[in-house]
């Protein structure tokens, strides 16, 4: 999968692509982990992922965490149904702003 | 209606009220009816004091009338000797004592010798002590014209004997009437009036002498009502009354005679004292037209009448109050009757309601699995009472059944309670334990705490792992179950016997003692086996002769229904007809609990198996993702369940090589794919310490951003995502098998 960050308007932009398994959220979160402790609003775009396991959400989890101690805000973008469907049954769903 | 509910309210008041109405109906009834008994026996015993005091006194006059007429011979044959009519008199007054005076007053002129007037008068010397003291004189003087006197003139007029109108006769000093009688010449001229005086006094003693009443008297009256005779009274307001009375009979219109109907006349009136009087009074039949009366007083004609009343009275109201005690004891023990009687009620409705509380609590639905082709199940209860101590359960969990059969011991509501608190128990405790020994335990350990009480249970835990035919059980002292089996138990026993009974090591019952160890027992069940479950209510249970249904009974029927492989519904109908005719007429001594299950694995043919083998290295994920996209593939479904497929067996993998192994140490995790096209089997076998992921505690999806927990995401999502998860131990090996349904 491709996994990278961009700043834009004072805000960060992730872009999550392909598919995020266990193995793969190694890496992302190597490349998200500045997102933990950023303090400014993050964009996370995932018209390009098409699959995420429990790692991943893990993973944004632990962004949203961060941004919201910090009192900025997450965004999810382009979130395919499948995926939403994952979000549902985890109840992140009502955690997570989306576009 | 107000006074009908007065009536419904207080029986008791309305109750007295009636028995104090018909009391005094009674008394009023028989108070009238003896007073007008008394009142006819009065009128009988008046009529007959007058018709008795009137021959009395007719008598007297009649005396006085005969003496008179008796001496009239001598006086007619001494006529020619004026002096001898002095004897005469004197005579006439010697042969009646009763006689006041006599007198012969001859016509003026007829002795010329004697004058104008000759009056010879005999009479009893008034004051005189001797009633022969006589004094004999001639009374007619020219000072004296005795012609010129009333009854003189009375009878010349009339020609006839009469009886004057009393009057004070100076020379006797006395009350007297006369009887006047003219004697005539043989020219029919009168010549002389021979009278006679009787004294009223005396005939008033006469008249008085008896009474019908103490204190009735009796009097004479002329024909125009003025007294003749009466009582001595020596009181100044009885005088005064009598002349009321006879002032009363002069004024009264009625008819006074007692000649022609035999029926005296009637009144009432009051006396001085307020006393009602009655007066009976009637003329005289024939001469002197006088008039008897006899004054009588109610007091004395009714007055043990009305003691009695008022005897009566006193005794019916003593009556009403013993019969008012009786009914408030009496309501008051109704009332307690009665409330006792709605507690009961009460009860009894709560016990209905308990009842139905503790059938809502077992499982009721039958059958609970129809989806399920591997199981069928049918349970009974049948309080002895209301309600039972007796119960069993059974429910489904990552394709385990978990099933108990419990008897408390004693019976009614402690028992049901306990019964509900051990149902709860069981459902808490096997929540997330799958050991039918350590459910036991916690059980147990609960159910010590504060047992005050000192109830038992006897409780019989099974766990049936449905993929395997794997049964875990724990036997807390209840009776083993038996296993009907479409095959010999073991090869040993009689090919035709179907039936076995669950080895079990029994140990205490539930809430003996906290400390107990529960052991665990396994066997593996055979497809197409029958659990049998039942309490003592079915061995125990006793005809009208006190025998029990007993073993040997229950095993017979069971074989039988092994026989007829006969379904668990139909096992529990048969068995609970059997126990029903068995018993008859005779009361059910226990409650009767029956549990069957019978277990119908289905052979799984699949289309498509693969299997993989990996380290427990996270890395591997990555061949594991290839290994499964292409299996799923395989399967040929739609792209979305494919992903959800792949994410669950993803999630659960991961779990295995993050937990089968302890950190360091290298082992291997097998992985079988399996689907007929229709459900999709996942197996993952490991090696590893016995870890089983579905106790694990779900993550609360509930939660805020904040208070979201990082881990317990995969095993959610394994649940959320497949139809099933189960998990065995079997050989030292960790078995997690996965189950989603492709299409019904």
């Amino acid at each position: 999968m491709n996994t990278k960050i961009e700043e834009l308007d004072g805000k960060y932009i992730a872009t999550l692509e392909g598919e995020m398994d266990t193995a793969a959220a190694v890496e992302a979160e190597e490349v998200l982990k500045p997102l933990y402790t950023n303090g400014k609003d993050v964009i996370i775009d995932c018209t390009g992922l098409e699959y995420i396991a429990s790692s991943g959400l893990r993973i944004l989890l632990t962004i949203l965490k961060g941004a919201k101690a910090c009192g900025s805000k997450v965004v999810m973008r382009g979130v395919n149904d499948d995926i939403k469907n994952v979000f549902k049954l985890t109840g992140f769903i009502s955690i997570f702003e989306f576009e | 209606m107000r006074l009908r509910n007065i009536v419904k309210t207080n029986i008791g008041l309305t109750v007295i009220i009636v028995a104090a109405i018909l009391l005094q109906g009674i008394s009023a009834f028989q108070y009238y009816y003896t007073r007008s008994l008394l009142a006819e026996e009065l009128e009988k015993r008046a009529e007959s004091e007058i018709t008795t005091k009137v021959v009395i006194v007719k008598n007297a006059l009649n005396m006085a009338e005969n003496s008179l007429n008796g001496h009239l011979w001598d006086m007619k044959r001494n006529i020619a000797y004026p002096d001898s009519m002095y004897g005469v008199a004197e005579w006439v007054l010697r042969s009646h004592p009763n006689l006041r005076g006599c007198a012969i007053a001859f016509v003026p002129d007829f002795y010329p010798e004697k004058g104008r007037f000759f009056k010879p008068y005999a009479f009893r010397k008034p004051g005189s002590q001797n009633n022969e003291d006589f004094v004999v004189k001639q009374v007619g003087a020219s000072g004296y014209d005795y012609t010129k006197t009333g009854f003189y003139k009375v009878a010349e007029s009339r020609n006839t004997p009469f009886w004057s109108y009393p009057y004070y006769n100076d020379v006797t000093d006395s009350r007297v009437v006369t009887y006047c009688s003219p004697i005539h010449h043989t020219t029919n001229d009168i010549m002389a009036m021979f009278c006679l005086d009787i004294d009223v006094e005396w005939l008033g003693d006469t008249l008085n002498y008896r009474h019908i009443y103490p204190s009735s008297y009796n009097f004479l009256l002329t024909e125009t009502g003025q007294l003749i005779a009466g009582p001595k009274f020596s009181s100044e307001k009885k005088r005064l009354e009598m002349e009321h009375i006879i002032q009363l009979i002069n004024d009264s219109t009625g008819e006074k005679s007692l000649s022609n109907s035999g029926r005296s006349t009637i009144f009432s009136m009051k006396d001085a004292d307020g006393d009602e009087g009655i007066v009976f009074y009637a003329k005289f039949k024939g001469q002197p037209r006088w008039q008897i009366a006899v004054v009588c007083y109610e007091k004395e004609v009714y007055g043990k009448l009305r003691m009695m009343r008022r005897t009566i009275g006193i005794l019916n109201l003593l009556g009403l109050l013993v019969l008012g005690l009786i009914i408030a004891r009496f309501a008051k023990n109704t009332r307690k009757l009665q409330k006792a009687n709605m507690e009961k009620e009460r009860i009894s409705s709560e016990l209905r309601i308990a009842t139905n509380i503790q059938k809502e609590m077992l499982p009721k639905t039958f059958p609970p699995y129809p989806e399920r082709d591997d199981l069928d199940i049918y349970g009974m209860l049948i309080p002895a009472r209301e309600v039972g101590g007796d119960l069993y359960d059974f429910f489904l969990r990552d394709e385990k059944l978990f099933f108990c059969i419990g008897d408390v011991s004693g019976k009614g509501v402690p028992a049901a309670m306990v019964m509900a608190v051990i149902h709860s128990m069981f459902r808490m405790a096997s929540a997330h334990e799958n050991n039918p020994a350590r459910i036991m335990q916690t059980i147990n350990e609960t159910s010590c705490e504060g047992n005050e009480s000192n109830m038992f249970v006897t409780l019989f835990i099974g766990v049936l792992d449905l993929p395997t035919g794997h049964l875990r059980y724990c036997d807390a002292g209840h009776d083993a179950p038996f296993i009907v089996s479409k095959y010999a138990a073991n090869k040993e026993a009689d090919a035709n016997c179907h039936l076995s009974i669950v080895d079990s090591k029994a140990h205490l019952p539930v809430g003996v003692f906290d400390d107990v160890k529960y052991g665990m027992q396994e066997t593996r069940l055979q497809p197409d086996s029958t659990i049998f479950l039942y309490t003592d209510g079915l061995t125990e249970a006793k005809n009208e002769e006190h025998k029990q249904f007993g073993l040997q009974r229950t095993e017979k029927v069971l074989t039988c229904c092994a026989e007829e492989q006969l379904t668990p519904q139909q096992i529990l109908e048969k068995i609970s007809q059997e126990v029903h005719q068995f018993v008859g007429k005779a009361e059910p001594s226990d409650d009767l609990t029956l549990l069957a299950i019978r277990y119908t694995p289905k052979q799984y043919e699949s289309t498509i198996a693969e299997t993989l083998t990996i380290k427990n290295d996270v890395h591997e994920v990555t061949r594991f993702s290839s290994f499964i996209k292409s299996a799923i593939e395989k399967i040929g479904i739609e792209k979305s369940l494919a992903r959800q497929l792949r994410l669950a067996v993803e999630e659960a993998v991961v779990n295995v090589i993050d937990y089968a192994y302890p950190i360091g140490s290298e082992g291997e995790i097998t992985i079988h794919v399996k689907s007929d096209g229709r459900t999709f089997r996942f197996q993952i076998i490991d090696a590893g310490v016995a870890f089983d992921p579905t106790m694990k505690e779900k993550a609360d999806t509930t939660l805020s951003a904040e208070d979201r927990q990082i881990g317990g995401l995969g095993i959610l999502l394994v649940r959320e995502l497949m139809d099933s998860i189960n998990y065995e131990r079997e050989d030292g090996k960790n078995i997690l098998t996965l189950i989603k349904k492709l299409k019904d």
